[in-house]
């Protein structure tokens, strides 16, 4: 099945009861304190998820931990050995996922799916079936249409859910997302060309009710011509506060650390971190050497590698518009002043 | 060059065979893998570097220091700098080591056919052209003639002197050492390893300089060598970063655009020049 | 701090001293960045430079212990300069005359040479701050931590009234409190002389107020200072100790003294988080809740009493600070049987007129806490102190004059020593040690020299150095920095590997009772 389809409101509970029999379901969801965060529905009947809000997570850990173990280790008699964890991903449905998010997805794949295949990435990502749900208003900080990531997506997605009042149009991505409305096609009912036709007015809107004014291209042309003065990566690291919220916040930052955690003489397990680039410990070396300049360059490499890098290497930046740093940033070193200032002349 | 298409990050047990005090602060290892078939099955070149774990130490790239033309073992030459090399000095023989690799990309040696090889080395910098030079030597039609400037601290911190001694009795082959700074009973040249240019004859159109050595001294042994005609395409080094995956997946080893583990380690200075690298900084 | 954090954003000119701030407290640096960002001044007073210096609009790099001398500098210069305000100083304080008699004599040539700071720059500061309408100081323990902190804090206070730079939004002295509770403990009577509120063991009212509440008879004389207890010696008054979530072992001076009392006590008990090295003294430890375990109020620099909800449940064994208090208690025969904190949060309300109006019910949900004083339920809680009185009636000046470090370097111990936090560790690091992450960016005390001072010492960076005071003396890797001015060193209290309270030294404030951990005189040496 390919195509459009429409879904009833009334029946969207049902439709997300019958995939969770075989899966697990991930929703943003407000928790009892009144924060949205995508998270595994428990029970669907009490699931709060919530699309008026801007989830305060992206999916990025549900494929990339915060902290995995990669390995247990046992060093005795003459051996020392390591032995791969053994817990399989379950089958999970990403429902309600934002454009952005999707394709932070899709920026991951390039990097733990690329010439290396990371088994513990790849893993719980053969695992995913992606739903997104297009963004008719953009949130507060959002800015994806500068980072051409949104509010709309055309790809990156199994199945993909735009909200047309008392209706969802269901739109079908990839394979799975095929699959998946095939088997539960009592739900879905074909898309009429006015419905379709609505989904491009509903795009046409969204387009214009940003509400920040991003110049993400100019800034990646200036990079790119090496027109951004070191002094604006220097005014930034000495306000840059080193608690690397905006790397953590960050869907699309995938760079990690690796340490071993010692459980008794002669074992333990190895564990893949998060880590940030804006740390001095990113790059000192043994011996306390830093090719980095940490007071005067803290920051460079993550705003060169997200508009200057990856737009050489994977054609986009792998900044998706998301916004949330510049929630998170309390040292104002956010990505929109960043683009800001280096657009200027 | 990557021999693998999927990671799981899993070393292989791999044990001490000996172990070689080149100095108060550097040791070689010769290790094999425990697994016979592993150990045969390993493919690498002089540039390429493993992922050394230590019980409880966490990962460490290490540079081969051997060649792969000796089999017997491969041996990593290490200077003792943080914990995971500081736990490695107190290993002896018979010891256990996890291994992964071999990472990175190796120094072309099939372009270096037919030349002339310069190679200076500061400190610990000897270990990856311990490699290369002993590769050369057992590919001995294959190179022209070969110059090793040696630079150490002091007199005492010389290291490889065994690799030294047969490196000095070979044709074909002028091996000289420097210090920066003299001690009793030192004879020899005292000054930067860069001084040592002025005793050697060398041709820079039909030469290579390869140079490895601390930050400071890569980058100025690069522009001398600039200086003295040497095209940025025939100047090679290898870049030390701190390093985790060893995949170019984790970016410690960032550099400019590139990574070390990937891109690199081994890098022209035509490369590095268009990138800001803090060595030539 | 007699102002809401959020409120130094909409300052014209902040006077920060005393305060590594972006290291100590990010969140208060993030607001003077936001000022900075919207054209305020910023003036910072430090002996060291730091990241905020570097943000300064002016940097007076002060020789330690000097901020008297600066500050009575600062204010004759507003006096000559006829930017004093007249009308607040005759509405509002009381003692000016006094204040204007010292400032008279003062000769700003000899500020200058005392403070090591040019007087263009003081001048400067001066003029800057008595001229914004809005203007807030901000001081930490660099102000405290001397023998002269309450001195130092009363200038500070002279200083603001002087200018009328009080009593209203976004302008006033701001003390920030470190620990994210501690501000809590002083409110809750954590303090040898008061009850909770501040209200005064030898005043009978509040006593019996108390004695009526606890149903039970309270000892009128004030308790014993952290130092009178932790110094008092093998022969000293104490014969037991309760500590809790305190590490003097590390944190107090003299280390050599704090041990010898801990080990010659008949009992102690210590309850952390971790076997700290106090709890390694003990004969008996709780193991406690850390703050995700457990239920509550924390009330930050600002006053703000905020909830705290368990987000885990206690890991095996532990309890709650509340839990480990009522059971002793209840075992040494007084007993104690509090349902929740919600109950103790009532009796709070009940006895403590600054929190008469905060109970959990006003806390909860999406609001963010009460500030006190919040005296009946209907109160809104107080933004900002001191508006339109002062607690105690009219602001008193009291003329402070210049009171010098007690150990000033000399032939044999050249060189100041100061000492102070890294941002990556907190206190004694009994909880940030654990953390693989932060090991990783700071994993030990450097002691920070001038390019100078090493030059002419022939230190090289990471060389191990020996460092002595008249007290004791540690070995420590050098840092070769222009953080320090020549003839100074610097270094982190963090670290049990380089206890830098062997070598600080223990004579205090005489009102505070605080140390000058800021100022001693050390000797510097390669380490053989």
């Amino acid at each position: 099945m390919d195509g459009m389809y429409i879904l009833s409101k009334d029946h969207l509970r049902s439709f997300l009861r019958k995939i969770n029999k075989a899966n697990r379901l991930v929703a943003p969801i407000v928790n009892r304190h009144g924060d949205t965060l995508f998270s595994v529905i428990d029970d669907l009947d009490y699931a709060p998820y919530e699309f008026n809000q801007q989830s305060q997570n992206g999916i990025k850990s549900f494929f990339f931990p915060q902290q995995e173990t990669i390995a247990t280790y046992s060093s005795q008699d003459g051996d020392y050995s390591f032995t791969a964890p053994s817990d399989e991903p379950e089958p999970t449905v990403y429902f309600g996922v934002r454009s952005c998010d999707l394709m932070a997805i899709m920026h991951m794949d390039d990097v733990f799916m690329g010439e290396i295949k990371d088994q513990q990435y790849m893993a719980k990502r053969q695992q995913a079936i992606l739903i997104g749900l297009n963004c008719n208003h953009p949130f507060e900080n959002c800015f994806c249409n500068a980072t051409k990531s949104g509010p709309f997506l055309g790809s990156g997605f199994d199945l993909q859910f735009t909200d047309q009042g008392d209706n969802y149009l269901v739109q079908v991505g990839r394979e799975k997302g095929a699959a998946l409305l095939k088997q539960w096609n009592q739900f879905f009912t074909p898309a009429s060309e006015e419905q379709i036709q609505n989904q491009y007015q509903l795009s046409l809107e969204a387009m214009a009710n940003f509400q920040l004014n991003v110049h993400a291209d100019q800034a990646i042309q200036r990079l790119q011509n090496g027109q951004v003065p070191e002094e604006i990566w220097q005014s930034l690291s000495l306000r840059c506060q080193d608690c690397g919220g905006c790397a953590f916040i960050c869907p699309t930052c995938t760079c990690f650390t690796i340490v071993d955690r010692k459980l008794s003489a002669d074992h333990g397990i190895r564990l893949r971190n998060w880590d940030a680039c804006t740390f001095s410990g990113f790059t000192r070396m043994a011996g306390g050497h830093n090719p980095v300049h940490h007071k005067t360059q803290s920051i460079k490499q993550r705003f060169m590698h997200k508009l200057c890098h990856d737009v050489k290497e994977h054609g986009s930046p792998s900044c998706v518009g998301c916004g949330r740093c510049v929630d998170i940033c309390f040292g104002g070193v956010d990505i929109v002043r960043f683009i800001k200032m280096a657009g200027e002349d | 060059m990557q021999t693998i298409a999927t990671e799981n990050y899993l070393p292989q047990s791999a044990i001490i065979h000996k172990i070689i005090n080149e100095n108060s602060q550097i040791k070689t290892f010769e290790i094999v893998f425990a697994n016979q078939a592993v150990h045969d099955s390993l493919k690498y070149l002089p540039g390429q570097f493993m992922m050394v774990s230590v019980p409880h130490c966490g990962e460490a790239p290490i540079s081969f220091s051997s060649s792969p033309t000796r089999t017997d073992a491969i041996c990593l030459s290490v200077r003792k700098a943080g914990q995971l090399t500081s736990a490695m000095h107190d290993l002896k023989a018979g010891d256990n080591l996890g291994l992964r690799g071999p990472y990175g990309t190796p120094f072309d040696m099939v372009s270096l056919k037919d030349r002339d090889l310069l190679f200076v080395a500061g400190g610990i910098g000897l270990a990856p052209l311990r490699g290369v030079i002993n590769y050369c030597l057992d590919h001995r039609n294959d190179y022209g003639q070969i110059f090793i400037l040696y630079g150490s601290r002091l007199p005492s911190d010389i290291a490889f002197h065994e690799d030294i001694k047969l490196w000095q009795q070979e044709s074909g082959i002028t091996c000289l050492l420097t210090v920066d700074a003299s001690e009793p009973g030192w004879d020899g040249s005292v000054g930067l390893v860069t001084k040592l240019l002025a005793d050697i004859n060398i041709d820079p159109s039909k030469s290579s300089g390869i140079v490895c050595g601390p930050p400071m001294m890569i980058g100025a042994t690069l522009k001398e060598l600039s200086n003295r005609g040497f095209a940025d395409e025939n100047l090679i080094t290898t870049m030390e970063r701190y390093m985790k995956c060893g995949v170019g997946i984790c970016r410690h080893c960032h550099l400019d655009d590139k990574l070390v583990c990937t891109d690199g380690p081994v890098f022209t200075r035509a490369q590095l020049k268009t990138m800001d690298v803090a060595e030539l900084r | 701090m007699t102002n809401s954090i959020n409120e130094i954003e909409e300052a014209e000119v902040i006077l920060a001293t005393g305060s590594n701030t972006s290291e100590a407290h990010p969140q208060i640096a993030r607001r003077m960045m936001t000022a900075v960002d919207k054209g305020a001044k910023l003036l910072v007073i430090d002996p060291r430079r730091t990241r905020l210096t570097e943000l300064a609009d002016v940097h007076l790099q002060i020789q330690p212990g000097s901020d008297i001398p600066l500050m009575n500098g600062m204010m004759r210069i507003i006096l000559d300069e006829s930017l004093a305000d007249r009308m607040f100083i005759e509405m509002r304080t009381e003692n000016f005359e006094a204040l204007q008699e010292m400032l008279n004599k003062i000769d700003l040539a000899e500020v200058e040479r005392i403070t090591g700071v040019p007087l263009a720059e003081i001048r400067k500061a001066a003029i800057l701050y008595a001229r914004a309408r809005r203007a807030v100081i901000c001081y930490c323990l660099g102000i405290t931590q001397h023998v002269a902190g309450t001195k130092n804090v009363q200038t500070i206070a002279n200083l603001a009234m002087l200018t009328g730079n009080v009593e209203k939004e976004f302008t006033g002295v701001d003390p920030l409190r470190g620990q994210n509770n501690v501000q809590g403990a002083c409110d809750m009577g954590a303090l040898p002389n008061v009850y909770p509120g501040y209200q005064k063991v030898d005043d009978i009212a509040c006593r019996e107020k108390f004695s009526k509440a606890w149903c039970t008879e309270l000892d009128p004389a004030p308790g014993l200072t952290l130092l009178d207890m932790t110094h008092s010696g093998a022969n000293g008054p104490m014969k037991g100790m309760f500590i809790m979530g305190e590490n003097p072992v590390l944190s107090d001076p003299l280390l050599d003294k704090v041990e010898e009392t801990l080990s010659n006590l008949e009992f102690l008990a210590v309850a952390d988080i971790f076997l700290t090295e106090t709890a390694q003294f003990a004969h008996v430890v709780f193991p406690a809740a850390s703050f995700a375990e457990k239920g509550g109020t924390f009330t930050n620099t600002e006053r703000r009493v905020q909830m705290v909800r368990p987000a885990i449940a206690p890991i095996a064994d532990c309890r709650t600070d509340s839990e480990i208090i009522s059971e002793i208690s209840t075992r040494m025969g007084y007993p104690m049987s509090y349902e929740s904190s919600t109950e103790i949060m009532e009796e709070i309300a009940l006895l403590t007129p600054i929190y008469g109006g905060i109970i959990h019910q006003r806390l909860g949900g999406d609001k963010w806490g009460l500030q006190w004083p919040c005296p009946d339920q209907n109160h809104p809680g107080t933004p900002f102190l001191h508006k339109h009185y002062f607690t105690r009636g009219k602001g008193h000046f009291i003329p402070g004059e210049h009171t010098p470090p007690v150990e000033p370097p000399c032939e044999d111990f050249p060189f100041f020593l100061n000492t102070g936090r890294v941002y990556h560790h907190y206190h004694t690091g009994t909880m940030t040690r654990k953390s693989e992450a932060l090991n990783r960016e700071s994993n030990q005390a450097l002691l920070q020299v001038h390019p100078d001072d090493a030059k002419r010492l022939q230190i090289r960076e990471g060389d191990i150095l020996c460092v002595a005071s008249r007290r004791g003396a540690i070995q420590i890797p050098a840092q070769i920095t222009h953080a320090v001015a020549p003839g100074s060193v610097y270094t982190s209290f963090h670290f049990s590997e380089t206890p830098v309270n062997r070598l600080t030294i223990d004579t205090q404030d005489p009102i505070a009772k605080c140390p000058e951990y800021k100022v001693c005189a050390v000797r510097i040496e390669k380490a053989p």
